[in-house]
């Protein structure tokens, strides 16, 4: 059901965006030294750490001779939300995001190179706003190209929204990446997590039911995001390369 | 007592970056296509689509005649036959150790790829395998050698050597293995008094220099090397550890040149610790690299 | 450009929150102006003009306005008059307005669509050169304010880009707030007061008038004769201890100084009494009540006062004449809790129709308004065209009800037109039961097919082709919207007979979200005044293209059953389908033609197939439990020139209206049942509760002082002990008792299936376990929503994503209840109002029945006209028993169900209220009664009889009679 009072008579959202816009996303690879592959992703007012360990020896229990084993863990620290969260991970959302986000990434992984090994990730929300599990798929996205484990393609997560029409404009409006207060709006939010470059779709998601009629828009525009946010990926990964080259065939005594 | 802490804004890091190379090479990443025909063959890091042949990971395109390989910038170790690698014992099965060398999978030290004390070579019996843990147990530091690769790409190691063996009294340092460079000679005894090893997948361990050969065969097990190591001695590995650190901040290539160019820069410092701040880091960096540059002009 | 806003709430537990919201600043936001010489404008996103014209003496040069918050939200009716153009209206304004209340929010928006208005909403809050961010210790106001300051100074200077000196307009910000003004001044903006503006304004008579007095209530506390409201904080904090208590405050019809509220923790509503303890609180306000201790506790007046005075200025009177009418309570149930009202937390005000009182003073401009409804107070307004308007009727907006003034204070919004024209007093009904009545728009009309439309072949294929199916419609007479038509043929089966109920099958031209759909949402039902009929829909498609007319190929939608002799139902199928219906009749047609033996056509047979089983449905409905009520239903018979009611008369009831109503009902309920399992979450249905026990008591009192126990327990028991309470030799008083019983009903309203239980479902008057609309799409909402439902559940048609919404159904549900309660009283008080015009000038002397007795009158009813009045009974005669609610003068008792007759005539010496008077005839009571003439001559040893009772309190009719073209199905 579209939500109201979300586009105002100009068309612009709560917090100033137009309807296709995403927020702004800042990103940074190899924050941490320990791990194999580390990001830190803000987007808006979201900020997740991503650490990734791997590929090395799975423990027996998870062995598998088929591929490498993605185990994912999604935690959101207490402070993260409005009012203190008492238990970090463990309990279902939790578990249910560690879930999704490794049906996201085993969807990008090249699993067939790396039998019995196992990659773990590691997301750590430090501030939810809204579209949490987006950023963390993004973060991840970026310790694993860090880490250096191959992936298909770039996997990227969006969300979008659907607005009644506001006062003046067209129709109903899809709204790009939505924020906590669009979100407890009510109204439906689709995330979907992609791999832009081909169009395949990892994960779709959506929190109550929409209407056929809207649904084809909705995920059209989310598939949107899906690509902007791809470009502001690549981008991040680049500097990042550009920045910490080696020459490798340097010394020659 | 009271300590010193420095807590920096993250705003107000040093970029460590000292490449003074011209411009960068071509990257690709992951999901980009490299090229469309067919003619080449694919090497690591790529993977074909469509008829395209695209890059699975973020680096550098290598290639060789017709294989193309895509090389990322920090990745697992790869090993390969007649590398050294520094690794840590995990666990001691039936007639052999488990060794964790930083790769994806474990590596694999068999019985009979060690030398025996006594340094006989003979057939081992079921006896010596109940000794296996006397030898080597969990936790232990050891150097080896590869020595083939099996087919799933975990390693089997040997210690067929004097040189290879249980490691004690000394520093390891973890550092990622692409910054390494395949050499001949991987032990160095560097002229400040401390020995290296550097091996292949990024451990390198540091160890005072000992005259007689540290890494000699014990008969038993109560004469282990117990000599207490001399605070000077402890201080060179402390600095050479730091420089080592310093130079792995500004991603450059490890070997004894550089860091024993990088332990004579990091001498007009006194202190030790005073090593670990990020200006002093990027300085020693910098000279390093500078140094290297003029020797590659010579 | 991104910046954050951060601040601090706090939670309903008392946590504080500290809340971190992006906001981004943009930079390609335009500003609307032709005259603008930077922003990329496209053609059409200029709205404002490069040079406008200055119609202000004040400013003489071209000039654009901005507007600060409190001139929108007071000044609405200034802005909407087309005088202003050029305005800006910052994105600021736009949400403090929207915050504070969404009527005008919804007319300001209006006003910017309006492109010839040439408003312009700039977003301020978003633009980087314009955002101001808050001040540590700064208040949400000030911040505001400094924003408007900002943006004012802004535009300036935008508009002197490349542009000439002095070819540029300039800004002129109107504002009410002094301090604003000053530092406006200071930073060297242009500014005004909205009252220097507007008066100054030459070419545009009458702005004046509609400024409002922008007085703040509490400020003036010299000459106060009410007491202070509490602030809105004192009010919250009371209300979260438990000090105070929030509720609508209703005021009384009948006694001007009382008013009750309903209240959480309560059973019965408070009381409020008297000018301090309503304290200027307006019928609808939402209010917060102090209850007083127990020992306080009143019982409510059962007199009728009323506001008489001419205009006493600003005082109060004297409150011991309501004091002085209540004795102590002696009786523990008539005490109800009494309390005060502290404070005002939301005015429930809307515009008011009325007419005007004017000033005794000539040449003065404040002027009394007396409001149609009784509820409302008088309100005091200033209009310097009181000569023109004191015949008219007008339309006033309240503005504000400051604590020195005894009326609330208003302006003037228009006039409807002369007191007494036939329009302007069907405008007064339209507006005051808000019900829409503009014509309809371009938008809407666009929507319908072309005249000469007729049924295209496609469509034909469609559907079931029942063409050929002799199918008829029973109807009033004179009526043009058919609904429904029907047929009955037997089958190939010995016994069975195939019945179908055929509907017009509106939902194939209304189309869900288009223009026409909303505005048939809006109005939700067709309004039915005596003489006037407010469509839903236009009319080319009520009285045309939908209209089952006779003799015509409609499209339609059946309800099939096969159905046995003894009315028991084999199956049920709906389809879509093409229908030529054979005749359009009227119920006495209907009739003639089955009691006619000498016809034997497919008609007559079809319809006395039809008969039979409507009276096997109806009697297995009322073994079921379902009750029979009777309302009086009245019929008016008009001048076809004059448009005059000529005469009135009481409906007769024939066998063919109980034949279509009972097969009405079995398709409303077969449909029911087959949405309620298509559509378990979002089916609209409808409901009937069952009646609280309180609600019987008059009723039951009254009926066993007759003589008679009613079982009320449930609706079976109900039904059967009113069939056993006859009185031989009074049939008019079994029917005088189920109109009674009719008053003792709830309400029965529309509800989407996802918000009640299965229990709730349940239909008391019917006697079913699910009901719903579905006969009448072309009249009401609610059909044709359920049309829409059932083709999706028949696979006939798609669904839309509104239909499914649960939240969506839930608010339309509340209109449509809301829609069809507001239609009812509209049509009552068209009734009302034509019975006053038919009596005007007559004066009948007929028998009437009592039905309840008051305190100081008695309500009787008179069966021939279906009218209902109070008649008066003088405390010095008459004394009143309260305990068996009789009145008693010697030997003349008299009580409910008594049978009188009584002398009807009109009393209008008040314009807006004329009130039937009943004079009392038989029983005779000497001194009171009145005595027709004839018979003072026969009998001259009798009293003369002439008293005009001259403190007789006039009360509104409240006739319960219905129009003439609405069928009478209630349910």
């Amino acid at each position: 059901m579209p939500a109201t009072d979300l586009l105002s008579s100009q068309g612009l959202r709560l917090d100033g965006r137009r309807p296709n816009e995403l927020r702004r996303i800042r990103c940074r690879l190899g924050v941490f030294t320990q791990p194999d592959g580390s990001a830190y992703l803000e987007q808006g007012n979201t900020k997740v750490l991503a650490a990734v360990y791997g590929p090395h020896q799975a423990s027996k229990s998870k062995l598998s001779t088929e591929g490498v084993v993605v185990n994912c863990q999604y935690s959101m620290a207490t402070f993260s939300t409005g009012e203190r969260k008492n238990r970090p991970r463990g309990d279902r959302k939790s578990q249910e995001m560690s879930m999704h986000l490794r049906q996201a990434l085993t969807a990008a992984i090249k699993t067939e190179l790396y039998p019995r090994s196992q990659i773990d990730i590691y997301v750590e929300v430090l501030q939810a706003d809204g579209g949490a599990y987006c950023a963390c798929v993004n973060a991840a996205t970026l310790a694993l190209t860090e880490a250096g484990v191959p992936l298909r393609a770039y996997v990227c997560a969006s969300s979008a929204s659907m607005a009644a029409a506001g006062a003046g404009s067209a129709g109903p409006e899809p709204l790009l990446d939505v924020g906590h207060v669009e979100e407890a709006a009510g109204g439906v939010v689709l995330t979907v997590a992609a791999l832009p470059t081909t169009g395949h779709i990892a994960l779709l998601e959506m929190s109550h039911r929409l209407h056929m009629d809207y649904f084809d828009i909705v995920l059209s525009r989310a598939m949107q995001g899906c690509r902007d946010i791809e470009v502001i990926l690549d981008r991040a990964v680049r500097d990042h390369l550009a920045e910490g080259w080696t020459k490798q065939d340097v010394m020659t005594i | 007592m009271t300590g010193h802490v420095s807590i920096r804004l993250a705003s107000e890091r040093v970029n460590h970056c000292v490449a003074t190379m011209n411009e960068p090479p071509r990257f690709y990443t992951p999901g980009e296509v490299i090229t469309g025909m067919q003619d080449f063959m694919r090497g690591h890091g790529t993977y074909t689509e469509d008829d395209c042949l695209k890059a699975s990971v973020a680096g550098v395109m290598e290639k060789v005649n017709k294989l193309i390989c895509i090389r990322p910038l920090k990745s697992r170790y790869v090993g390969e036959i007649g590398d050294v690698v520094v690794g840590r014992v995990l666990e001691v099965q039936q007639r052999r150790w488990k060794v964790e060398t930083n790769s994806r999978l474990d590596s694999v030290l068999q019985l009979s790829s060690v030398n025996l004390p006594g340094g006989e070579l003979r057939r081992r019996s079921a006896e010596d395998e109940q000794m296996m843990r006397k030898h080597l147990q969990e936790g232990d530091l050891i150097s080896a050698e590869v020595q083939s690769v099996f087919s799933d790409g975990s390693l089997s190691l040997h210690t067929r050597s004097l040189k290879y063996g249980k490691l004690t009294q000394g520093t390891l340092v973890k550092v990622y293995p692409s910054l390494i460079k395949r050499r001949k000679n991987h032990f160095h005894n560097l002229p400040c008094g401390v020995a290296i090893i550097i091996g292949n997948n990024g451990y390198i361990w540091i160890s005072p220099q000992n005259h007689e050969g540290v890494m000699e065969e014990q008969k038993d097990d109560d004469t282990v090397d117990q000599q207490s190591v001399s605070r000077s001695d402890r201080e060179t590995m402390a600095r050479v550890k730091n420089c080592i650190a310093a130079l792995v901040a500004s991603k450059m290539m490890l070997d004894d040149t550089s860091i024993m160019f990088a332990y004579e820069e990091s001498l007009k410092y006194d202190s030790v610790k005073d090593l670990l701040d990020p200006e002093t880091m990027l300085d020693i960096s910098f000279l390093t690299q500078h140094r290297i540059n003029n020797i590659m002009e010579e | 450009m991104w910046t954050t806003k951060t601040f601090l709430t706090k939670t309903k537990r008392g946590n504080i929150l500290k809340i971190v919201r992006e906001h981004y600043l943009r930079d390609d936001l335009l500003c609307g102006s032709a005259a603008c010489n930077v922003c990329p404008h496209k053609d059409d996103e200029y709205v404002l003009d490069p040079k406008p014209e200055s119609i202000c003496a004040l400013f003489d040069y071209p000039h654009y306005l901005v507007l600060d918050t409190n001139v929108v939200l007071h000044q609405i009716d200034v802005l909407e008059e087309d005088a202003l153009t050029n305005v800006i209206i910052l994105q600021t304004v736009l949400e403090e307005v929207k915050h504070q209340n969404t009527a005008i929010f919804q007319r300001i928006l209006d006003v910017i669509g309006n492109k010839k208005r040439k408003f312009y909403s700039f977003v301020n809050e978003h633009h980087k050169d314009t955002y101001v961010e808050r001040n540590p210790g700064e208040k949400q106001n000030d911040r505001n304010d400094r924003a408007i300051r900002k943006a004012a100074s802004w535009y300036e200077t935008h508009l002197s880009i490349n542009n000439v000196k002095g070819q540029h307009p300039k800004i002129v910000l109107i504002t009410d707030d002094e301090k604003n003004r000053k530092m406006a001044q200071e930073e060297g903006i242009t500014c005004c007061s909205v009252k220097d503006y507007v008066e100054n304004v030459n070419g545009f008579v009458g702005l004046v008038d509609k400024l409002s007095k922008n007085v703040i209530p509490e400020s003036c506390s010299k000459d106060a004769l009410y007491p202070a409201h509490l602030t809105p904080a004192e009010i919250h904090s009371g209300i979260r201890n438990g000090k105070l208590h929030q509720g609508t405050f209703h005021a009384s019809r009948d006694n001007f100084l009382e008013g009750t509220a309903t209240v959480n923790g309560y059973e019965k509503s408070i009381l409020l009494q008297g000018h301090i303890g309503i304290n200027r609180a307006v019928d609808g306000d939402l209010v917060a009540i102090e209850v007083f201790p127990e020992e306080e506790w009143r019982k409510p007046s059962d007199i009728v006062l009323e506001d008489k005075a001419d205009d006493p200025g600003d005082l109060l009177e004297e409150e011991s004449v309501l004091l002085n009418a209540v004795k102590p309570a002696d009786n523990k149930n008539e005490i109800t809790p009494t309390g005060k009202v502290v404070g005002i937390i939301r005015r429930k005000w809307r515009q008011y129709c009325g007419i005007l009182l004017p000033s005794k003073f000539p040449g003065a401009t404040r002027h009394l308004f007396t409001p149609a409804e009784k509820r409302i107070p008088r309100v005091r307004i200033e209009t310097r065209q009181s000569d023109m308007l004191a015949s008219q009727r007008i339309l006033v907006a309240l503005d504000s009800w400051p604590r020195n003034s005894r009326y609330p204070l208003g302006h003037f919004v228009r006039a409807l037109g002369p007191i007494g024209d036939k329009d302007a007093e069907n405008e007064v009904i339209l507006l005051e039961h808000d019900v829409p009545h503009a014509r309809f728009s371009e938008a809407v009309l666009a929507c319908l097919p072309p005249n000469d439309w007729t049924i295209p072949p496609e469509e034909i294929k469609k559907r079931v082709d029942l063409r050929s199916i002799c199918i008829c419609s029973v109807d009033p007479p004179g009526c043009t919207d058919i609904d429904d038509a029907l047929h009955a043929r037997p089958t190939a089966t010995a016994g069975v007979y195939e019945v179908g109920v055929h509907i017009a099958d509106v939902t194939h031209f209304v189309r869900p979200a288009t223009a026409l759909d909303k505005e048939a949402a809006s109005r939700s039902t067709t309004v039915y005044l005596v003489d006037k009929r407010i469509d839903m829909v236009p009319d080319l498609l009520s009285s045309n293209l939908c209209s089952l007319r006779g003799g015509e190929e409609r499209l339609a939608f059946s309800c099939v059953w096969e159905i046995d002799e003894n009315a028991n139902i084999l199956s049920t199928k709906f389809h879509k389908s093409v229908i030529k219906s054979a005749a359009a009749m009227t119920y006495e047609e209907a009739q003639i033609a089955i009691d006619d033996s000498s016809r034997n056509d497919e008609i007559a047979r079809s319809l006395r197939t039809l008969n039979k089983l409507a009276k096997k449905l109806k009697k297995k409905r009322l073994d079921n439990g379902a009750l029979l009520l009777a309302s009086p239903e009245i019929r008016f018979q008009v001048d076809s020139e004059t448009h005059e009611p000529l005469e009135v008369q009481a409906k007769k009831i024939m066998d063919t209206n109980s034949m279509v109503e009972e097969f009405m009902l079995l398709a409303n309920v077969s449909v029911a049942q087959r949405l309620a399992e298509d559509f378990p979450q979002c089916a609209l249905l409808r409901r009937h509760p069952s009646p609280p026990p309180a609600n019987f008591e008059h009723f039951l009192l009254a009926a066993r002082q007759q003589g008679f126990e009613i079982d009320v327990s449930t609706n079976k028991s109900f039904s059967k002990s009113l069939d056993e309470a006859v009185i031989p030799g009074r049939p008019y008083f079994n029917i005088l008792l189920r109109i009674m019983a009719t008053r003792c009903m709830m309400q029965a309203v529309y509800f989407s299936s996802g918000n009640h239980t299965q229990e709730e479902y349940y239909h008391y008057g019917l006697a079913c376990p699910i009901y719903t609309h579905f006969t009448s799409p072309i009249r009401r909402y609610a059909d044709v929503l359920v049309h829409r439902l059932l083709a999706a559940s028949i696979g006939a048609d798609v669904t839309h994503a509104e239909l499914l919404d649960v939240r969506y159904a839930a608010a339309l549900c509340d209109n449509l209840n809301y829609r069809h309660r507001q239609a009812q009283y509209a049509g009552r008080a068209s009734v009302a109002l034509n019975t006053h015009i038919l009596f005007k000038y007559r004066v009948e002397i007929e028998s009437a029945v009592v039905l309840a007795v008051k305190r100081n009158a008695l309500q009787v009813l008179i069966p021939k006209y279906g009218l209902e009045g109070p008649l008066y009974l003088p405390s010095d005669m008459f004394t009143y028993n309260e305990e068996n609610h009789m009145q008693i003068c010697g030997d003349v008792t008299l009580k409910t169900f008594d049978e009188l007759t009584v002398r009807l005539s009109l009393d209008s010496t008040n314009l807006q209220h004329r009130k039937l008077v009943f004079q009392l005839v038989k029983p005779f009571v000497p001194g009171f009664s009145y005595v027709p003439e004839e018979q003072k001559e026969k009998k001259p040893e009798q009293m003369e009889v002439d008293k005009e009772q001259e403190n007789l309190k006039k009360r509104k009719d409240t006739a319960q009679s219905k129009g003439s073209k609405k069928k009478s199905k209630k349910k």
